[in-house]
């Protein structure tokens, strides 16, 4: 595959591949120090000292995981093996803030932690797209993917964090719209209207997109962005839930699936967690029903137990849904109603664990008449390249496409797909700039897209 | 009686093995402990034990894994651990120190059988060290523990294969006190270096699942040690 010319250039002030607020940091040439400081407090109060301890005694550097790297495998810089980028956080603990290394300091060298590895950790832990396909293959069993998350946590504390994910997750928790893509509420009620009546053009029924009702069985949060630019994506959760009978629920104080939390802060992640719980308590609902979107399933699903207070809700995903009300005859859906070649990207944050694998499949085999695997796929898939929140960073592009992505773009040509279905928001806007850039003949959708093709109200 | 044999059935020895094996019961205590305290802490502390149990099992029993990936290297580290295992645990001359220094023995493996295993070993650790020499990725993240652990036990493979070969060309007292010496050292090593694995090992896959296993108030109670009381903005 060629790779186009590319003219983009790192317009960036500051030493690191995405921006950063400069106000984040006012002391910036102490951030070593901070640094420290951030490391310490974080071991202090969570579970992962033991971990980093564990993991800096048995940690054999072996190498294994850089044939699973796609990173790697695209850039062949050494920098880029997950276990060098681990063996940095490592380091600084062996000699910073482990019992062994504070005394070897103050016995035998005053050895202090210099800006420029704080510089090289920032660069590298967001290189990672944190898809953990490296962990499948580490005979120890060493999670890069923490370990790159830990480090970005601790950056973060430092002040070092993507400008692009803190102003999102900032008008999230603290501005007045209360989500990621800036909505107010007014105009997410116009949206809801708006696709009601699209689906009442298109499929001849009266699908609704309940606000506010007290006491539904599921409420709903997909990715907030999905409301300006995943039109066919909602209209298909909606039909199927009608089609379904299922009662659900849209809330008006907090509608958005979104978590960065989950890539590079637990304090971020714990206060999303409780707003999304919060609004589902004081709806009333049963269940919390999480949209098309990889990060926002598995931060819903493996985070709402641990911060909810004993107050948590299951958590199920939209494709989980879909398909079991297909199982149980409730939707029904034309055969080949799909004719294009189709194929499915996993996104890593649902496959990687086995949770999502086989349930897309089976429904999207239902109506497709020509469905293909690109290879590796399920548990073992290629990220898109944009994971771990890299594709909400613009300065990042270039990289995306010509580093991280670059293996996935490969795979979806040699599968020959026309169609490219994959559940996740941000699977989507990082396939359909590598379609863009590699000038592949393709479509990406979600897999409700299809869904509401195939649909019969 | 020659020195190495002196050393090798008397105080010394016997002083390094209680030294490794109270140094490894340490820290497989402290980590379980870690670990529990860790699944006390968190929010959330359905841990799935048997899906770790059984990722770690195959890990250990590697056999459909290995071709899959970097598979020269992946053979030879499997080669390694093997014959390690095999010619220090059961090769007769080894029960018969051990048995001097405390009374254990059990039934050891054929001569021709680790004759065989210790070669594999001796390619092993050869094609391992020069992977870490050559291979670029490799050889960015090595350190020098690495290069000299790997030394060590090709040291020790080499040496013992040589003691038992009528056509050795090294004097056979000089190669059993380098031969013994450097056993010493690898066996007090284990505690202290990523040796350690062999213990830890199977607590590894479960430590990752129970530090995913996030703490409540966790992150609030950084920001506060952090920022104190009045915490920060976003």
């Amino acid at each position: 595959m060629t790779t186009p010319s590319d003219t983009t250039t790192n317009t960036s002030l500051q030493p690191y591949p995405f921006h950063i607020e400069p106000s984040a940091v006012p002391d910036f040439d102490r951030r070593a120090e901070k640094f420290l400081a951030a490391f310490a407090a974080i071991l202090d109060h969570s579970n992962y000292r033991f971990l980093v301890e564990l993991y800096a005694r048995v940690t054999a550097r072996c190498g294994r995981c850089a044939a699973s790297c796609q990173v790697y495998q695209a850039s062949s810089d050494p920098r880029d093996v997950p276990c060098y980028r681990t063996g940095l956080l490592l380091d600084v603990y062996r000699q910073h803030l482990s019992d062994s290394g504070r005394w070897f300091n103050r016995l035998v060298s005053e050895d202090s932690l210099g800006s420029d590895k704080i510089d090289e950790m920032a660069e590298l832990f967001y290189r990672c797209t944190a898809c953990r396909r490296c962990s499948l293959d580490c005979p120890l069993g060493i999670d890069h993917g923490l370990i790159a998350r830990l480090g970005r946590y601790v950056l973060s504390e430092a002040g070092i964090a993507p400008k692009g994910l803190v102003v999102s997750v900032r008008e999230q928790l603290e501005g007045p719209t209360g989500n990621t893509s800036a909505i107010p509420l007014p105009a997410l009620l116009d949206n809801l209207e708006f696709l009601q009546d699209e689906i009442s053009e298109t499929k001849a029924a009266l699908v609704k997109f309940p606000v506010d009702q007290a006491g539904a069985e599921y409420i709903f949060f997909p990715a907030v962005s999905d409301y300006l630019m995943e039109a066919d994506t909602l209209m298909g959760n909606a039909a199927v839930l009608h089609a379904a009978g299922i009662s659900w629920t849209i809330g008006s104080q907090y509608f958005d699936g979104i978590n960065y939390g989950l890539f590079y802060n637990d304090w971020v992640l714990e206060r999303i967690i409780q707003k999304l719980v919060g609004e589902a308590h004081r709806l009333q609902a049963r269940k919390i029903l999480v949209g098309e979107c990889g990060h926002a399933a598995r931060s819903a699903r493996q985070f709402v137990p641990a911060f909810a207070n004993g107050q948590g809700l299951p958590v199920v995903s939209i494709l989980e849904l879909t398909w079991q009300a297909l199982r149980e005859g409730k939707l029904r859906l034309k055969k080949d109603a799909v004719t294009e070649r189709v194929t499915y990207h996993d996104p890593c944050n649902i496959a990687r664990s086995g949770w999502i694998v086989d349930q897309p499949r089976r429904l999207l085999c239902s109506f497709v008449g020509d469905f293909v695997e690109m290879q590796p796929h399920g548990r073992e898939n290629y990220c898109c390249g944009g994971g771990g929140g890299l594709v909400s960073l613009d300065e990042t592009y270039d990289f995306r496409m010509r580093v991280s992505g670059k293996l996935k773009a490969e795979q979806i040509q040699a599968s020959g797909a026309q169609i490219v279905a994959t559940p996740c928001a941000n699977c989507k806007k990082q396939l359909r700039e590598l379609v863009a850039y590699y000038k592949l003949p393709v479509q990406v959708v979600g897999v409700h897209d299809l869904v509401l093709r195939a649909i019969e109200l | 009686m020659p020195t190495w044999m002196v050393l090798a059935k008397g105080p010394v020895f016997l002083f390094v093995l209680t030294l490794a094996l109270l140094g490894l019961l340490r820290l497989a205590l402290l980590t379980t402990w870690d670990i529990a305290a860790a699944i006390r802490r968190a929010g959330f502390r359905q841990i799935p034990y048997r899906q770790v149990a059984l990722q770690t099992i195959s890990w250990l029993v590697p056999f459909g894994r290995l071709h899959r990936n970097r598979a020269g290297y992946s053979l030879a580290s499997f080669g390694l651990h093997l014959s390690l295992l095999a010619v220090s645990f059961f090769l007769r001359n080894h029960l018969d120190i051990l048995r001097a220094n405390t009374g254990l023995t059990w039934m050891p493996f054929p001569k021709p059988a680790l004759d065989a295993l210790a070669l594999a070993g001796i390619l092993a650790a050869t094609t391992m060290l020069f992977h870490r020499l050559y291979a670029a990725g490799s050889r960015r993240l090595s350190t020098p523990a690495d290069y000299l652990l790997l030394l060590l036990i090709l040291g020790l493979f080499v040496s013992g294969y040589l003691a038992g070969r009528a056509w050795n060309p090294i004097p056979y007292d000089g190669l059993m006190l380098f031969h013994t010496l450097g056993g010493m050292a690898l066996v007090a090593l284990v505690p202290f270096t990523k040796i350690a694995h062999c213990v830890l090992f199977p607590l590894i896959r479960l430590g990752t699942e129970a530090a995913w296993h996030l703490t409540p108030q966790g992150g609030s109670r950084v920001v506060q040690s952090l920022h104190g009381a009045q915490g920060r903005k976003l």
